[in-house]
Formats: structure tokens, C-alpha cells, sequence
């Protein structure tokens, strides 16, 4: 029958425990960063796609259809291996010669992970911004405030509510992406229980570990996000949790 | 109607959405502290004209003299577009109280950033004006707590805060249950008697008959008719205010 001599202490025994461990930190990292960029870009989009100059809109447009539709993975490979063939020859010599392979493809990961998100946000914001009834602007500009005032006390405020649920999600999502970082062969966690596998054959264990870490980090991540719509809750508009 | 009593008064407005012409040609004057009310068919370019007279709609041709200011004129320049716009309160259909401000705060906004007011002073007077439309103990809740009858009033509220010369109603019972109707109107009358010059876009012809002291009947865009009260319910001169009439009592 099975014939399999499970040894947990793979996971925290020295040296692997240490790997796990900085591959949790790099996993965090790579989230965060990623997420603070994603978030920056699609906000940017999406307003650029509100705006009323048709080309300004198309741009916008192709951008988000562009990111959403092609699979992260691919896009990883397309960043780390063929964009850089589309460089001078001199830029790409420099950037071989001056930047470490681990860097180069730690902030790969990152340009794509958040190009990707940011498309994914750039449409949760634009469906926030287009759920406000026009009446709003109305009533506000009706009272003599000015655009600026507009958006600041009454549209911003009012999309931010409709935005985080969907916000939510994604800031989940994207820490679950971040595992495809290592077909770069950044040192993330998942990364890092395949290399627990290879030098003590218990993947099991390491694989298992590496579930665990990913399940325990998705529900803090909600459960912080939880908190801040609480915090922001407000009476039919954010459904309570 | 002597001159300098006009308070509003439309010169050859014309205005289109894309190439829908949705207001032809509109001639209209309206006196100091009188109550107007607008009627007529959906789409017949009602809710458009108000929006117009307060600049919210950059209108195509023509112009609105408020108080003999050009309005066509402030569309070249923002910051008096915008001191244009608050010199009106504007009442909507569906209320459109910011859903994330309590009600003293959707009331002391605009006073607060547009008229520089203290958050003390602001609140002071928004509380004595939750009082007149009679709603005060719902000064710390939020809209969605309250009926529709009461949030319109809330609205009522955050249109006079502002202190306007002219209040511009755009249906604002038509989104109400029956029972809420009377509580708005009631505070619209109050008004109305008050002195306050209002311009009120309605299928209420109750109201319009107690209230008004002119009725403007549009349809399609253009003025059909524009009578005292008394002359437009009593004899209508056009067939289709007579019609409309008819059709708006047998239904009440």
C-alpha cells in the first residue's frame, strides 16, 4: 500500500524553514508592490477611459482588452524572455552585464503581475465611476461646487464604496497570481517548496506547506479588507459583513 | 410686468441633444417671487429648460438673463458659472442626496465649500432649516434610513441652504409614495407663499391649481401655452392643453 514515511519537519527545519520563510516574505513583497502599482495604473486608466476625447478612450481601451485577455503566464514569458530581444542591442547588453538574473526577473514579475492586475482594477473602477447616478453630479454642481469639488466630497468618496468589494477580490487574486513568478524562478513560496522537494524528495510536505501559507494569507488579506469596509460602511451602500 | 420685476427671462433658447432639437425656440419671462409651474408630455423638454436656466446645460443658442446677468456668457468663464449655479437650489425627482453624507452634512456641503461658511455656522442653519420642512430628528441619519418623503424634504433643505434667489423643482413628487406627496408640496407651498421665486416642473395640477400663479404647457420642445393659473385650468386656449388637462383631472 502506501509506502510513505511522512516527515513534517521539512518545513521548519534548518535550512528548509529558512527558505520557506523568505519565500512568504518575496511572495508578500511581490504582492504589495505589485498591487500598489496596479492599483496607481488603473485608477489612471479607467479615468482616461471617462474622459470624453475619443482616441484618449480608445487608447485606454486597448490597453485594458490588451493585459485582461492575454494569460498572466504568457505574459510573464513575454516581459522576461522576448521583450528584451526588442531592445538595442547595447540596452540589452547593459542590462544583462549591470543587473543580477534574480533582480532582473524579480521586477519582470512585478511589471507583469501589476500590468495584468491593473487592467483587471482599470474595469472594477470604471463600472464604479459609471454606477454613480448622473443626478449626483447634478445635485453637486447644481449647489455651485466646482469640478474638483465634485469629485472630491461626492464622486470619489461614493465610488470608493461601490469599488472595494471588487477590490477585494482582486487584492486575494493577486497574491494567488504571484505563485507564477516562479517560471522566472523568483524565490517565492511556491518556488521555494519545490526546492524543499528536490533536495528532500518530501514534496508532499513542502507542496501541502506551501497550500497552507497561500490559504492563510488570502484569508487575512479578506479579513483585513473586511475591516476597511466596515470601516468605511455606510448605510445602503456597502453591504455589511 | 414692469422691467426690473423680471427675475428671468429667456430669449430665443434653442437647444439640441446630438441632432434631437429638444428646445425651440423658447421665449419665457418670470417675475420676481412668483411660482411657475411646467407641464406637459415626457420628453417634451421640461427638465431640459431647468437645467438650462441654471447653466447646468451648455445651451446651443439663445440666452437666459438671470437678474440681468447673461448666462451664455458665464459658459466662457467657470468660477461664474459656478457662482451662477449657486444662486439656484435645485430639487430632483430622485432626491439625489449623497449617500455617503449624513443629512446635516449633505445639507452644509456647498454652504461649507462654496460659501466659506464655519462647519458651526453651516450646522446652525442647516439645523433651523431641517426644522421648517419639519425632519429635524433626522439631522444624524443617513439617507437611505429615511422615506423617500422625508429625503426629499432633506433635499428641499440642502436647495435653501445655499440661500437662492430662485428654486428650480425638476418632478420632485413624481418618485414618492401618495402619502409623501402631500408633506413635499405642503413645504413647496409654504414657499410659495413665502416669497420665494420657483420654477416647478410637475404633474401635480392640484398644485398647480392652488399654488401656481403661472403655468407654462410644453410639448415637443416648444411653448404651447403660458397663462395665469386661473385662465389655463379655467379656459385653455391651445387643444392640446385642453387635452392634456382633461386627461391629468379625469385622472385624478
Amino acid at each position: 500500500m502506501l509506502n510513505y514515511t511522512f516527515d513534517w519537519s521539512v518545513i521548519w527545519r534548518h535550512p528548509y524553514g529558512g527558505w520557506l520563510l523568505e519565500g512568504i516574505l518575496i511572495t508578500i513583497q511581490l504582492s504589495i508592490l505589485a498591487w500598489g502599482i496596479a492599483l496607481f495604473l488603473g485608477v489612471i486608466i479607467a479615468s482616461l477611459r471617462n474622459l470624453p476625447q475619443k482616441w484618449v478612450k480608445a487608447v485606454a481601451a486597448a490597453y485594458v482588452e490588451t493585459f485582461r485577455n492575454i494569460p498572466l503566464l504568457v505574459q510573464l514569458f513575454f516581459w522576461y524572455f522576448a521583450a528584451p530581444e526588442l531592445l538595442p542591442y547595447s540596452a540589452r547588453q547593459w542590462l544583462y552585464q549591470n543587473i543580477e538574473p534574480t533582480t532582473l526577473s524579480y521586477y519582470t514579475a512585478i511589471i507583469s503581475l501589476s500590468l495584468f492586475t491593473s487592467s483587471r482594477i482599470a474595469e472594477h473602477a470604471r463600472s464604479g465611476f459609471s454606477s454613480i447616478p448622473k443626478g449626483q453630479y447634478l445635485a453637486a454642481f447644481s449647489t455651485g461646487l466646482n469640478t474638483l469639488q465634485v469629485y472630491r466630497y461626492v464622486i470619489i468618496p461614493y465610488t470608493i464604496r461601490v469599488f472595494i468589494p471588487p477590490l477585494t477580490t482582486e487584492f486575494v487574486t493577486i497574491f494567488k497570481n504571484s505563485a507564477l513568478a516562479m517560471t522566472l524562478g523568483v524565490t517565492e513560496t511556491t518556488f521555494m517548496s519545490q526546492r524543499i522537494d528536490s533536495y528532500t524528495f518530501h514534496g508532499l510536505e513542502a507542496t501541502i506547506g506551501a497550500m497552507v501559507i497561500y490559504l492563510l494569507i488570502s484569508l487575512s488579506v479578506s479579513g483585513l479588507m473586511g475591516f476597511v469596509e466596515r470601516f468605511l460602511y455606510i448605510p445602503g451602500l456597502i453591504r455589511k459583513r | 410686468m414692469s422691467k426690473n420685476n423680471t427675475i428671468i427671462e429667456i430669449k430665443g433658447l434653442n437647444h439640441w441633444y446630438g441632432n434631437f432639437h429638444v428646445l425651440k425656440e423658447i421665449n419665457l419671462e418670470t417675475r420676481r417671487s412668483s411660482c411657475v409651474v411646467i407641464c406637459g408630455p415626457s420628453g417634451s423638454g421640461k427638465s431640459t429648460l431647468l437645467r438650462c436656466i441654471n447653466g447646468l446645460e451648455v445651451f446651443k443658442e439663445g440666452d437666459v438673463i438671470i437678474n440681468g446677468k447673461s448666462v451664455s456668457q458665464c459658459f466662457h468663464n467657470h468660477k461664474e458659472l459656478y457662482k451662477l449655479r449657486s444662486k439656484f437650489g435645485m430639487v430632483f425627482q430622485h432626491f439625489e442626496l449623497y449617500p455617503h453624507m449624513r443629512v446635516l452634512d449633505n445639507i452644509t456641503l456647498a454652504p461649507r465649500r462654496v460659501l466659506c461658511l464655519s462647519k458651526n455656522e453651516a450646522e446652525k442653519s442647516a439645523m433651523a432649516l431641517l426644522e421648517k420642512v419639519g425632519i429635524l430628528e433626522q439631522a444624524y441619519k443617513y439617507p437611505a434610513n429615511l422615506s423617500g418623503g422625508q429625503q426629499q424634504r432633506v433635499a428641499i433643505a440642502r436647495a435653501l441652504a445655499m440661500n437662492p434667489d430662485i428654486l428650480l423643482f425638476d418632478e420632485p413628487t413624481s418618485a414618492l409614495d401618495p402619502e409623501m406627496i402631500r408633506d413635499v408640496l405642503k413645504v413647496m407651498a409654504d414657499l410659495a407663499k413665502e416669497g420665494m421665486t420657483m420654477l416647478v416642473v410637475t404633474h401635480e395640477m392640484g398644485f398647480a391649481n392652488a399654488v401656481a400663479d403661472e403655468i407654462v404647457f410644453m410639448e415637443e420642445g416648444n411653448i404651447i401655452e403660458h397663462d395665469d393659473a386661473v385662465t389655463f385650468f379655467k379656459c385653455p386656449k391651445s387643444n392640446r392643453a385642453v387635452e392634456f388637462v382633461d386627461r391629468i383631472l379625469v385622472h385624478i
